[in-house]
C-alpha cells in the first residue's frame, strides 16, 4: 500500500487551527478538565507537528481496529467494533472504518453534508440545511401531518407536555409554549409550527454562543444538558481526544475558551428511533489537516427517546495498488436514558445492534456516493 | 433497544474455550461498571389439583413454591461476559404420606457460564448448573448433577431477534430438549417474547407498566432419597429418577418500580403437571389448578 500525496488546504471554509494555551487552562474547571485539556493539547501539538506516513498506522493508533487490510476494505469490506463500557453510564460508542472510491476531499466533504432522507431503510423522514443565520424558512418542510405511527407518538407527546413532565426534551419554558401553542391550535401543521418555533430559538442560540449556550433538558425531572452529556462520553476516549484534538478544540465541543473558530453545516432532521418521531439540531465541522481530514457532527438537540449523538470521522488519501480512495475512520457516541438500565448480555446486545444500523448506514452512504460518481463520469 | 433475552442460556470458564482475551487495556470502564447484577426472587402458589398415577389416585395435591437467583456477570473483553452465580428452588407438594410422589423437590446449584457475540449478528450463551437436585433427604454425590444449558440468539434487528437453545441433561429421560424462541416488538405498545422457559405477549401500558399474556414451562430432573421407595413400599423408588414437567398460562403485570427493580404478578391455571419416575415406567399426572405468582427481578 502507498499513500497518495496529501492535498494542502482542504476546504477553504475551515480556519487553520488558533490555540492559546492559556486561556483554555485558565478555562479548565478542576483538575480533571486541567488534565484533560493539556492532554489535548500535547495531542494537538503532536497531530499538528507530525505527519504520519501511513494512514492505516495511524489508524490503528488511536482506534479499536489492531488489524486493518486495507485491500479488503478497498473492495468494500465495512470494519466495526463496539466500544468498551463506558463510566458515563447513559453512554455506547462504536467504531467503523471503510473506504469511499473519491478523494479524501470529496469524501470529507460529503460526510460533512450528506443527506440520509433518501434511504427509507435508515428511517429519516426529514433532513434539511440550516443557513447561518437561520431562519424560519429553514424549517418550512418540517411537516408532522402524516399517518406514520412514529410521527403520531410525537404528536401526541406535544399535546401532552407541561412544564412538570413529559417524555420530551424541552426546557420547561420550551414546554409550556409547546403546550400553550398545541392547545391553541391542535392540527397537525400547527404542531409542526409550534415545533419549528422552538428549533429555531434553539439555532439561534447556538449559532451565537455554540456548545457552551445549549439549554438543558428539564422535564424528565431531572436537568440534563446534552453538550454534559457529550463531553462526558468523549472525556472518557482520551486516545480518541488527542487524536481529534485540534477539531475539538476549534469546534468548541471541548473547552469553553476562545469560542469555537470553525463554521459548521448546521442542518435539523426529523427520524424515528425506537418508533418514535424525533427532531434533531446538528452541527458538522470539517477541519482539512496536513494529510487528512477531520469532521465532527454533533446533535446538541434532540427533541426525545435519547439525549445526543456525537460521530467522528478522520479521512485519509489512500491507494492500493491501482485503486486510490479515501480512508474513513468513523467513532459513534450515543447518550440515552434507558442505557443506563441495559447490562450485561443485553449491553452487548444493544452494542452489535448499533453497529449493524451503523453499517446500514455507512452502505447507504457509499451508494450515495459511488451513484454521484458514476452520474459525475 | 428494550429487549428481555432472559431466557437464552448458559456456560463455562471462558480458559477452557480459549476465548481471545483483550489487552489489559482494553476496558477503561471502572469495575462498577463493567460487571451486571441479577437478582430474580419468586414465590407462587398452586390450588389443589386431582393427581393420579400408577393406578391409583392420591388426591388433590397442591403447591407451594420459591426461587432466588444471583448471578455476576463481569465483561472481561469487549465481545465476552462470564457469569457466576448460584440459585435455590424449592417446591413442596401437599402429597399424603403414602403417596409415591416427593413432597419436596429442590435444587440448590452454581451458575457458570458465559455469554459470546459471535458475530455481529449472533450471541451465544452456556451455562453449566452444577448443584444438588434432589427431595434433599438422604443428600450424597447421587442428587449431584450438572445441566447444561446452551443458546444462540440472532439478532435480525432491534425489533426482531430469533433464539435457537438446548438443555443437555444426561440423567433425564429427555438427555437434549432443544427449543426455538423469537422475540419480535411488532407494533409500538406490543411485544411477542416467545422465549422458553416463560415466552408471553407483552403489551406496555406506560412507560412502567406492562401487562402480559404469559405461559411458563418447568422441567427440570431430581433424584429421589435413598429410602425415599421404602417409605411407599416401593423399593424400587429408592434413589430413582424423577423428571418434574410443570406447564402454566396466565395474566399478569409488570410493574418497574425503580429503574433497575421490576416487580411482576400474574395468575392463571396450571394446565399440566407430570413427576415421572421413568425408569420404573410410574407417571403421576396432576389435572388443572389455578396458581398465582409473584416475582421480583433486579438488575444492577
Amino acid at each position: 500500500m502507498s499513500i497518495a500525496k496529501p492535498r494542502p488546504g482542504g476546504t477553504s471554509s475551515c480556519t487553520q487551527p488558533r490555540v492559546q494555551q492559556t486561556q483554555l487552562l485558565l478555562a479548565a474547571r478542576g483538575q480533571a478538565s486541567k488534565f484533560l485539556l493539556l492532554s489535548l493539547l500535547v495531542g494537538y501539538a503532536a497531530t499538528a507537528g507530525f505527519a504520519l506516513p501511513n494512514p492505516v498506522e495511524s489508524l490503528k493508533r488511536f482506534s479499536a481496529f489492531r488489524s486493518v487490510d486495507s485491500a479488503r476494505l478497498v473492495d468494500g469490506e465495512i470494519l466495526g467494533e463496539r466500544g468498551s463500557l463506558m463510566d458515563f453510564p447513559q453512554g455506547i460508542t462504536a467504531q467503523t472504518c471503510f473506504v469511499l472510491p473519491v478523494t479524501a476531499a470529496e469524501a470529507a466533504q460529503r460526510l460533512q453534508t450528506w443527506d440520509p432522507s433518501p434511504h427509507e431503510a435508515l428511517n429519516v423522514l426529514a433532513f434539511s440545511p440550516i443557513g447561518l443565520p437561520c431562519q424560519g424558512a429553514d424549517f418550512a418542510s418540517l411537516d408532522l401531518r402524516s399517518s406514520n405511527h412514529a410521527l403520531r407518538w410525537l404528536l401526541d407527546k406535544s399535546f401532552a407536555a407541561t412544564t412538570g413532565k413529559s417524555e420530551l426534551n424541552l426546557t420547561r419554558d420550551e414546554a409550556r409554549q409547546l403546550a400553550d401553542c398545541a392547545k391553541g391550535n391542535p392540527a397537525p401543521q400547527a404542531v409542526s409550527a409550534c415545533w419549528a418555533k422552538l428549533l429555531l430559538q434553539r439555532v439561534a442560540l447556538f449559532q451565537r454562543q455554540g456548545f457552551a449556550a445549549v439549554p438543558p433538558y428539564e422535564t424528565s425531572g431531572k436537568t440534563i444538558s446534552p453538550a454534559d452529556q457529550l463531553q462526558a462520553m468523549l472525556r472518557e476516549k482520551t486516545a480518541m481526544t488527542h487524536e481529534f484534538a485540534p477539531l475539538l478544540m476549534q469546534s468548541g465541543v471541548l473547552g469553553r475558551e476562545p469560542a469555537p473558530t470553525l463554521t459548521p453545516f448546521y442542518y435539523w432532521g426529523l427520524c424515528e428511533a425506537n418508533r418514535h418521531g424525533t427532531l434533531y439540531l446538528g452541527a458538522a465541522y470539517l477541519l482539512p489537516l496536513d494529510d487528512r481530514y477531520q469532521i465532527l457532527k454533533a446533535q446538541y438537540y434532540v427533541s426525545g427517546t435519547y439525549y445526543t449523538s456525537v460521530t467522528l470521522f478522520q479521512v485519509w488519501p489512500i491507494q492500493v495498488g491501482e485503486k486510490s480512495g479515501a480512508l474513513v475512520w468513523r467513532g459513534d457516541f450515543y447518550a440515552a436514558p434507558s442505557l443506563a438500565l441495559t447490562r450485561g448480555i443485553d449491553r452487548l446486545a444493544t452494542g452489535a445492534i448499533m453497529l449493524q444500523e451503523l453499517k446500514k448506514a455507512i452502505r447507504c452512504f457509499q451508494a450515495d456516493v459511488i451513484a454521484k460518481r458514476l452520474t459525475r463520469n | 433497544m428494550r429487549s428481555k433475552k432472559s431466557s437464552y442460556l448458559a456456560l463455562w470458564p471462558a480458559v477452557l474455550f480459549g476465548l481471545p482475551l483483550g489487552p489489559p487495556n482494553a476496558f477503561s470502564a471502572s469495575p462498577a461498571r463493567s460487571i451486571a447484577q441479577e437478582v430474580d426472587a419468586g414465590f407462587g402458589y398452586v390450588g389443589g389439583a386431582t393427581t393420579r398415577g400408577g393406578g391409583g389416585n392420591i388426591g388433590s395435591v397442591d403447591e407451594w413454591n420459591a426461587d432466588l437467583k444471583y448471578v455476576l456477570s463481569p465483561q472481561i473483553t469487549p465481545n465476552v461476559l462470564l457469569r457466576f452465580g448460584a440459585e435455590w428452588q424449592r417446591s413442596t407438594f401437599g402429597v399424603p404420606d403414602w403417596a409415591p410422589v416427593p413432597s419436596v423437590l429442590q435444587q440448590a446449584n452454581a451458575i457458570i457460564g458465559f455469554d459470546y457475540q459471535l458475530t455481529d449478528q449472533w450471541l451465544l450463551r452456556a451455562e453449566l448448573r452444577p448443584g444438588i437436585y434432589s427431595d434433599f433427604k438422604d443428600v450424597s454425590w447421587r442428587d449431584v448433577n450438572a445441566p447444561l444449558l446452551v443458546g444462540v440468539a440472532y439478532l435480525a434487528n432491534a425489533d426482531l431477534q430469533w433464539f435457537f437453545g438446548v438443555r443437555v441433561d444426561g440423567r433425564s429421560h429427555y438427555p437434549a430438549l432443544p427449543a426455538v424462541g423469537i422475540r419480535w416488538r411488532f407494533a409500538d405498545d406490543w411485544t411477542l417474547n416467545l422465549v422458553l422457559p416463560k415466552p408471553r405477549l407483552e403489551h406496555d401500558l406506560n412507560e412502567r407498566l406492562k401487562a402480559y399474556l404469559s405461559a411458563a414451562i418447568e422441567v427440570d430432573t431430581f433424584r429421589a432419597g435413598d429410602h425415599f421407595g421404602d417409605d411407599q413400599g416401593r423399593s424400587d423408588l429408592n434413589h430413582a429418577m424423577l423428571d418434574y414437567f410443570a406447564a402454566r398460562v396466565g395474566l399478569g403485570l409488570s410493574w418497574r418500580i425503580r429503574p433497575s427493580v421490576n416487580v411482576e404478578a400474574d395468575a392463571g391455571y396450571m394446565l399440566h403437571r407430570r413427576f415421572n419416575f421413568f425408569d420404573q415406567h410410574l407417571i403421576f399426572r396432576s389435572e388443572p389448578a389455578p396458581y398465582v405468582q409473584v416475582a421480583c427481578h433486579f438488575r444492577f
